[in-house]
């Protein structure tokens, strides 16, 4: 079951870069800075893969 | 575009596991027989065919798009980063390259083949993980699309490929670049979860569809430069 579920969704910390980069996101589109989103949301993407390389 | 973008997104995504899963039954079928591990295959591929349609109608059953595109954007965007920062660890040297002579190797080695209900289940499972990704994508990139039946065909075309050329070679395909494809693949499909994690937020793309191919360029350029940054003294793109 362990298996599936991390072949399914990743470990905790794929996660965790998904749930902070979704968390960014929804701030922002509540905010007046709602465009920034689709720029911001893929960089911080991207800062979850390099941090995802690193660990 | 993103209806060739699914198709070759999966057809990639399906090579790369069913070569994984093609050295687990090997290893397996040179143990005990082709006919037993073929069967131990085909059963973990009937699961996965019945799977399919079990996980495509129920996310069809969903009556609101909306929720439906966050789902899919969702668990794309989870395998897509995983993929990429796999691609980007294995292409800066951080981690080894994955080697199928090697599993292939430490399989064939390995005490768990030697009694026959045991090395059939290692074929099962084997079969069953590497082809619940593929199962995901077909699903995942189908249904919101439209076109699970080619995603599917897709998927099946990649697994008949993959064994008709590891039946001509009696080998682990262990030269097919699985790290540049896993590097690719993991750029399109993050590409499609966040255009579509967005989008069910209710964020309009400025440029509308145009945006998704835009999405994929920019993780990739972003990998290929973490890739150079991160490179290790062993890494091919250390300078």
């Amino acid at each position: 079951m362990k298996g599936l579920i991390k072949t399914l969704i990743g470990d905790g910390r794929t996660v965790a870069c998904v749930a902070v980069a979704l968390a960014i996101a929804l701030v922002l589109l509540e905010t007046s800075a709602r465009p920034a989103a689709g720029i911001v949301m893929p960089l911080v993407l991207l800062a979850g893969a390099a941090y995802l390389a690193r660990h | 575009m993103s209806d060739i973008g699914v198709v070759v997104a999966t057809f990639l995504t399906a090579g790369v596991e069913w070569v994984e899963a093609f050295t687990i039954v090997l290893a397996v079928a040179l143990t005990i027989g082709w006919s037993r591990a073929g069967m131990a295959a085909l059963a973990a591929l009937a699961v996965l065919a019945a799977l399919t349609l079990l996980g495509a109608g129920f996310i069809t059953s969903l009556a609101d798009a909306g929720y439906i595109q966050f789902i899919v954007g969702l668990f794309l965007t989870l395998f897509g980063i995983r993929w990429l920062g796999k691609a980007i660890a294995r292409g800066a040297g951080l981690k080894p390259l994955h080697d199928e002579a090697l599993a292939f190797t430490k399989l064939t080695q390995s005490a768990v083949l030697s009694e026959t209900r045991s090395a059939m289940l290692v074929a099962f499972q084997g079969v069953l993980m590497e082809g619940l990704e593929v199962w995901l994508i077909v699903v995942a990139l189908g249904v919101q699309t439209g076109h699970t039946a080619a995603a599917a065909l897709a998927a099946m075309v990649a697994l008949v490929a993959v064994t008709a050329v590891g039946f001509m070679l009696r080998a682990p395909l262990a030269k097919v670049p699985e790290n540049t494809i896993k590097f690719l693949v993991g750029c399109a499909i993050l590409g499609f979860g966040s255009f579509w994690l967005l989008a069910s937020l209710g964020y309009d793309w400025p440029i509308g569809d145009y945006a998704l191919p835009c999405l994929m360029v920019f993780y990739a350029i972003g990998g290929l430069m973490l890739i150079r940054s991160f490179a290790t003294p062993s890494s091919p793109h250390a300078t």
